[in-house]
């Protein structure tokens, strides 16, 4: 299991989605990406888009207004 | 809050063992900024008797939009990137209570035999507006935000759109300097339709909602298909 993290900080809304989907892409079944964001938008589209997916996803608060969004690749 | 929250997905040591930052209570700021917006508001209503509702129409629609996500650039622009509509369909509901809304306050004016408010809003269809629409698109979408996209988070405190508002002023400026040519020469030469006076007020909003429950019924079905391609 590969565990990769994926610096969104600073980037505005739809550009952290779109990095995600296209390192998701490369990743293998069960591994983990691990999006740093802290555009409060992405925090809704990104999960959105990963649940739709079929992903495993987990949003986690690490401070005021940064967030990880922890997606298990399932298919 | 002691343990780190972790559910379903495994994650390797090294990260989960990471302690999360302890908070400081916000509450007594909270409490700060709210006395002196209500202070604030007060002194607003000792000038000029409306400037108190904008006010608080203001704050309670920053707060709404801030707390809601609202975000209107992704009600159009997810649908082409992710196939989600459901901000999409959240717009478009937003829309059927504001006409509900505002045929009331227009046609409470109308019945009374006062001026209509908010009439110079209705302007020509033309060009312009598709003109208009599309360069607003491709900025929105390109600046992360639109106008109260924008504003709800340079709020927030997100610097790189704190450069957005700076551009976006610029290019408000730039409208309006140029706004007097389009309206010469695009503008005016389009039809102003108000749909009370083509429909009446009942067919008006009847005709407005209908139109918002097909495209909302629309928006339903695209999210549904991309489910069925993939599944």
């Amino acid at each position: 299991m590969k565990e990769v993290e994926l610096d969104c900080n600073g980037e505005a809304c739809p550009i952290p989605l779109v990095k995600a989907e296209n390192k998701l892409k490369e990743m293998e079944i069960g591994d983990v990406l691990i999006v740093q964001i802290d555009h409060s938008c992405a925090m809704k589209n990104v999960p959105e888009w990963a649940r739709k997916e079929g992903h495993n996803v987990e949003i986690e608060e690490i401070d005021d207004g940064e967030w990880e969004i922890i997606i298990e690749k399932v298919k | 809050m002691d343990e780190p929250k972790t559910t379903g997905i495994q994650r390797s040591s090294t990260r989960t063992k990471r302690v999360r930052k302890k908070k400081k209570s916000q509450l007594p700021y909270g409490i700060a900024i709210l006395l002196l917006a209500v202070i604030f508001g007060i002194l607003l209503g000792t000038k000029n008797s409306g400037m108190p509702i904008f006010w608080i129409t203001g704050l309670a629609f920053g707060y709404i939009l801030q707390r809601s996500r609202f975000c209107f650039t992704a009600s159009m622009r997810d649908p082409f990137l992710t196939g989600s509509t459901s901000v999409t369909r959240a717009v478009l509901t937003a829309f059927a209570i504001t006409t509900i809304g505002f045929a009331a306050i227009k046609y409470g004016a109308f019945v009374k035999g006062l001026p209509i408010p908010g009439q110079s809003y209705v302007v020509p269809i033309s060009f312009a507006t598709a003109a208009g629409a599309f360069m607003f698109g491709v900025g929105m979408v390109i600046a992360g935000g639109c106008a109260s996209g924008t504003l709800m988070r340079v709020g927030e405190g997100f610097t790189m759109q704190i450069l957005s508002l700076f551009f976006f002023i610029i290019g408000s400026l730039w409208g309006a300097h140029d706004f007097g040519w389009w309206k010469l020469n695009v503008i005016l030469k389009g039809k102003a339709v108000f749909l009370p006076d083509v429909f009446g007020w009942i067919g008006a909003v009847l005709i407005q909602l209908l139109i918002i429950a097909l495209l909302w019924i629309a928006a339903d079905k695209w999210e549904h298909r991309e489910k069925l391609v993939k599944n």
